[in-house]
């Protein structure tokens, strides 16, 4: 029996280090819902993020600000880049998925080849040391990287809800989501929807690796890892729910901390692997959680389908 | 002339990977970046057999075959059951999930790698008799991949790649064709890893990385998808080139991303501006289902 001490820190921890696996997961599950691409290419960015803030801090001496200012700077402008030179002309020769896919994943790996030519193949920080300052609440070990780790990734989260809930462009980017060419047939501009799909996503992905590289060592290929996770958390959230991606990868951050309990630590990034191949083979379709009834005629999704019409023969004899 | 006998035989290597690649990319339509990875399983599986458990080589590279079909079909079964998109996810964690598995358990000999693997033919034949085996083999796949390209089952294939919808209707069952496809490609890169295994006699995990699969992949669409000849173009293309590179004697830490950037950046320059590779077959990335204007 685990002593509940140990419990409890495993998951503060996990809360802690689920916040960057959240971030990414939101960046690729939106951006496959709005635009259906499985974006590998998102990896680029993450390695072009943090690549960014390491000259910033490391080479260039300059405070954190301007190193997160600097980073989020070249993710919108990668992404925007992406968008446009990139997704823009292949959408625009109407090629498969398959394309896509090479193009995305070649994408990630020319960036990296090129971080591991420019900065070496050895672990970066962004700042000099990982180790943060610890207080003890109770027992529980709260690092001073988590609370604000913590609150900048639920602001950015609820700004982002609150993004697509009430504002046009985020009800048009759900109308692009569910039906694009109605939406387009509806007079709205598939263009730039998917556009403001991509610069959002490059924004998680931005705030997302900050975070990551604060606290973790970062190799040119550690960008494909954390995307794998984001998948994983992305196919068992429900393809198509942002939301769902989001708890996703919460849960499974927490199960691959607390494994430390159960197998040895080398282990641990295996688990990974195993959580991707489960979610293909058990959960395609994502874990539906059972949904909670609304009143009467709120809600158009627990309506039941209409009858059937009426046979032919019985509509003629009416007529 | 050792030097050129091993050239001349990872070159013979690299065409049955692409040719056996194409196989399942460009006549299957299935995307799958974890071709290495069966290369790896191949080599392991022979070097483990004829070292440890003292089967006979020949055995050994056989069972190299059987264990990369046997897990190509594991990986192809559950994520084609879903969708052709999860096989290209699925094998990204595949590729990334064995080499880990491999890199952790002492019986391949970790990440060090795996030493003293048994020699096939030379002490007996002669270097020769070696190029000799792996150039058969290599012709060997080359016929068998345009025999079934061009036979009632490669006609079928093509059905199947262009409209999913329309083979099944006619009662051809289309998943299992693709685990097929992708069970016989992934076999011939086992193949090809037992050969490795028993010339070079020694492998580690670092030898079946992504820079691997870029490089297969560079290969078949640099070469040309859906031809016979556009891998084999694409293999000694892609091959002349490190060894081009091998003589400016770089350190390894920059030759390695230098060929990482020239395989990826080809990719991505011929995606662009030349679809169809070097040796072109017709219309190869569009979407094969048009909607109708």
């Amino acid at each position: 029996m685990q002593d509940i001490t140990i419990i409890l820190q495993i998951l503060w921890t996990s809360l802690g280090t689920s916040t960057y696996d959240v971030l990414f997961a939101v960046a690729f599950a939106l951006v496959l819902k709005v635009t259906r691409l499985f974006n590998f290419a998102q990896a680029a960015i993450m390695t072009i993020a943090f690549y960014t803030a390491f000259v910033v801090v490391q080479w260039l001496a300059l405070p954190a600000f301007v190193a997160f200012i600097a980073m989020m700077a070249t993710t919108l402008v990668a992404s925007y880049l992406l968008e446009r030179i990139g997704f823009e002309a292949l959408r625009a020769r109407g090629v498969s998925v398959m394309f896509v896919f090479v193009f995305t994943f070649m994408v990630s790996e020319f960036v990296a080849y090129l971080a591991a030519l420019i900065f070496g193949t050895w672990p970066q920080t962004i700042f000099p040391t990982i180790f943060w300052p610890v207080t003890l609440y109770g027992n529980i070990a709260v690092s001073a990287w988590d609370l604000p780790a913590l609150g900048a990734t639920a602001a950015s989260l609820a700004a982002f809800f609150a993004f697509m809930r009430f504002s046009r462009t985020g009800q048009f980017m759900t109308g692009v989501a569910d039906n694009p060419e109605l939406a387009a047939l509806y007079g709205i501009d598939k263009r730039r929807i998917f556009l403001v799909t991509m610069l959002i996503a490059g924004g998680f992905v931005g705030l997302g690796m900050f975070l990551y590289g604060t606290r973790a060592q970062v190799l040119p290929e550690t960008g494909l890892s954390l995307m794998l996770f984001a998948v994983a958390a992305t196919i068992m959230g429900g393809i198509g729910s942002v939301g769902g991606a989001a708890i996703a990868a919460v849960i499974l951050a927490m199960i691959q901390n607390a494994s430390i309990l159960v197998i040895p630590s080398e282990w641990q990034g295996f688990l990974l692997y195993v959580f991707l191949f489960f979610a293909i083979v058990f959960f395609p379709n994502g874990l539906h959680l059972p949904r909670r009834r609304r009143k009467f005629g709120t809600a158009t999704r627990d309506v039941p389908p209409p009858a059937a019409p009426p046979a032919a023969p019985a509509a003629e004899s009416q007529a | 002339m050792d030097y050129l006998y091993g050239i001349i035989i990872i070159v013979g290597l690299y065409v049955i990977l692409a040719t056996s690649f194409n196989l399942i990319i460009g006549y299957g339509g299935l995307v799958s970046i974890a071709h290495p990875v069966f290369f790896a399983l191949g080599a392991y599986t022979s070097a483990i057999l004829s070292r440890d458990v003292h089967v006979p080589v020949l055995l050994a590279m056989l069972a190299g075959f059987l264990v990369a079909l046997i897990a190509s079909i594991a990986l192809a079964l559950p994520s084609l059951r879903v969708s052709g998109d999860y096989l290209m996810i699925a094998s990204i964690g595949f590729q990334l999930g064995v080499l880990e598995l491999i890199k952790n358990v002492r019986f391949t000999g970790g990440p060090g790698g795996f030493t003293n693997i048994p020699a096939f033919l030379i002490r007996d034949f002669g270097r020769e008799s070696y190029v000799l085996l792996v150039l058969a083999v290599m012709a060997a796949v080359i016929l068998l991949i345009w025999w079934i390209a061009r036979s009632d089952y490669g006609r079928a294939m093509s059905a199947m790649r262009d409209d999913e919808l329309a083979f099944a209707s006619v009662g051809r069952d289309a998943m299992w064709m693709k685990i097929a496809i992708f069970a016989l490609g992934s076999g011939l890169a086992g193949l090809a890893g037992g050969l490795y295994a028993h010339y070079f006699r020694f492998i580690t995990p670092e030898q079946f990385e992504i820079l691997q699969s870029s490089a297969i992949l560079t290969m078949v669409v640099v070469g040309g998808m859906r031809t016979t000849w556009g891998p084999v173009v694409g293999a000694l293309l892609l091959e002349a080139l490190p060894q081009a590179i091998s003589f400016l004697q770089l350190p390894p830490s920059i030759l390695g991303p230098i060929q990482g950037l020239l395989f990826t950046g080809l990719v991505l320059v011929f995606m662009f501006f030349r679809p169809q590779g070097l040796v072109p077959a017709r219309d190869i990335w569009r979407s094969p289902r048009k909607e109708a204007p």
